[in-house]
């Protein structure tokens, strides 16, 4: 019965049945077609083995400037167990977002391999279930806003040309809450349309729609009118100045 | 310098609520007054940050903190009501955080100084609080009962938690407080649909996120993840489904058209928010409630079951 099954079995690829596949290079994965070892006939799924590597290019002080930030202060907590991304909704996704992995390249301070991640690494949505589940609190949510400060400043070649959108988007609600210390939704909406390119779509039927709809409810005229809070001048002075003077990783950029 | 009175609780708006999502805003005082409670607005507030400013350091907890003092100074209020989901994490996240780091909370502490905007120094003895933890605690579930006039009878309603009402719970104390909702099977919702003669319809995607945050730079992601909401919610047989967070809508609601264009009709499903459907059971009109605000058209849904 069990070999009948055996045989309808797809042939697989290379090293399919390895958890996290993306992560080992080819080179490294080592397949035995008819493999007997003590006797027993092994082959088939149990035929892939990983072979043994030295990872030699890490640094620990890149740890150090993660632990030292206010989202990865809890680096140091994680034994690597998995249930971020066992409870990811981004992994189902996209198979190579891999919380995991990321915060392990973080703490070897992996350069090479984190940067095959940069295309990837912004697509978090923040709903917290990694940080509910984590058995360590370690709050991997946050953990992947610390991978995005490190790729700023460690690829910044590679983030102008894959994490363009994102970094585009983060800039316009930054402006928006330090400059003015409130959102402007329709501003947020249009001007980020035009960062990534489609101001095309602003003037479609949907879009058309949606606005003739807010102008005759009369809720255009709200967006228009919240203004900045009273005072908001000193809050912004103190927020630039303690960006200013900070020296961590989160405000080199600033 | 006014103060609350006994009755009274500080109210924060946030951005999307006074402007956007009216129906939101305009529902829950209705409903909080018609319970027992009148929301005072708190001025002058800035935003809270909505997710997009964690990599900013202490900025990120002074932002939500300052409008904490600002309920203080102004309100006399200790703690602060919020029916944004969002505001509700930032919120609570900075006051657990100033709360177990020393060093964090000199750090707000410095920015607050050097602002000299507000006097005094913060010290986090107050609690933020999610509208519908805040009407369930005070005021429970047989105050729903005894106001509700109009049972919505035949109505089946999908309850929708979204993210970051219940987790992460080392923020919002789920699980860890015994007045609070639990974190993977939040009830509270439940409770209050089915006291307003509502039928709860379970369909297992509850606590799923839907890729609001992601709306604006990754429509792709967000997308998919609502069309499986929607078309779950669907398939289990619900007239609507039922929010208490306007950036979900934000996804949900208002970017429904799209998603229906691109995965079809599985995925079009009236979206309302709690308080509207607990305005409508109140007695209050549908104009009241400004069901005509969503895009997804409840109206004519609430029509064909004869409200």
């Amino acid at each position: 019965m069990a070999l009948e099954k055996q045989e309808k079995r797809p042939v697989a690829e290379k090293g399919e049945h390895i958890i996290a596949r993306h992560l080992i290079e080819d080179d490294y994965i080592k397949e035995e077609k008819n493999l007997v070892i003590d006797g027993v006939d092994v082959s088939g799924r149990w035929n892939t083995f990983i072979r043994t590597r030295v990872d030699s290019e890490f640094d620990r002080s890149f740890f150090r400037e993660v632990k030292e930030t206010v989202a990865g202060s809890r680096i140091n907590r994680c034994w690597q167990c998995g249930m971020c991304t066992a409870s990811c909704t981004v992994t189902p996704l996209y198979r190579r977002f891999n919380p995991r992995a990321f915060i392990y390249m973080m703490q070897l301070g992996n350069l090479k391999e984190l940067k095959k991640y940069v295309d990837v690494a912004w697509r978090c949505v923040g709903c917290y279930k990694c940080s509910q589940r984590c058995p360590k609190q370690v709050n991997p949510a946050e953990m992947m806003e610390a991978l995005a400060l490190l790729i700023k400043k460690y690829f910044p070649e590679e983030m102008e040309s894959k994490l363009k959108v994102d970094e585009d988007v983060k800039k316009i609600y930054e402006d928006m809450i330090l400059g003015h210390g409130r959102l402007d939704l329709a501003k947020l909406h249009t001007s980020s349309m035009q960062k990534m390119g489609r101001t095309k779509e602003l003037i479609g039927k949907m879009e058309r729609d949606a606005i003739f709809k807010m102008i005759k409810d009369g809720r255009a005229f709200s967006i228009l009118k919240l203004g900045r809070p009273h005072n908001w001048g000193k809050s912004k002075r103190a927020i630039e100045n303690y960006l200013k003077n900070a020296n961590t990783l989160e405000r080199s950029e600033a | 310098m006014e103060k609350l009175k006994e009755n009274q609780a500080a109210y924060y708006p946030g951005c999307a609520l006074l402007t956007i999502d009216r129906a939101y805003n305009n529902s829950s005082k209705l409903v909080s007054k018609k319970m027992g409670i009148e929301l005072v607005e708190l001025q002058g507030y800035n935003c809270c940050g909505i997710g997009e400013m964690k990599s900013k350091g202490a900025v990120s907890m002074y932002l939500p903190l300052r409008n904490m003092m600002l309920a203080k100074s102004q309100l006399g209020s200790k703690d602060l009501v919020m029916a944004c989901s969002v505001c509700y994490h930032e919120f609570s996240r900075s006051i657990t955080r100033v709360r177990e780091n020393k060093n964090e909370l000199v750090e707000v502490n410095a920015i607050f100084k050097e602002a000299g905007e507000i006097e005094g120094e913060f010290t986090p003895d107050g609690e933020a609080r999610h509208i519908l933890e805040f009407l369930y605690n005070e005021k429970g579930v047989d105050e729903v009962k005894k106001n509700t006039v109009k049972p919505l009878k035949g109505l089946k309603a999908a309850p929708y938690y979204g993210c970051l009402y219940s987790r992460p719970s080392m923020y919002t104390f789920t699980d860890k407080k015994p007045n609070l909702d639990n974190s993977e099977r939040p009830r509270f919702m439940h409770d209050f649909l089915e006291a307003m003669g509502a039928e709860v319809v379970f369909y297992g995607n509850e606590v799923q996120c839907c890729g609001g945050r992601n709306v604006v730079q990754d429509e792709e992601t967000s997308f998919a993840l609502c069309s499986q909401t929607l078309s779950k919610a669907k398939k289990a047989g619900a007239d609507f489904l039922v929010l208490i967070c306007p950036k979900c809508a934000g996804a949900l609601d208002v970017n429904q058209p799209k998603i229906a264009a691109k995965f079809g009709k599985d995925s079009e499903l009236p979206v309302v928010y709690l308080t509207q459907l607990m305005a409508l059971a109140f007695g209050f009109s549908k104009k009241e409630a400004e069901f005509g605000d969503m895009i997804s058209d409840p109206l004519k849904a609430l029509q064909e079951k004869g409200f």
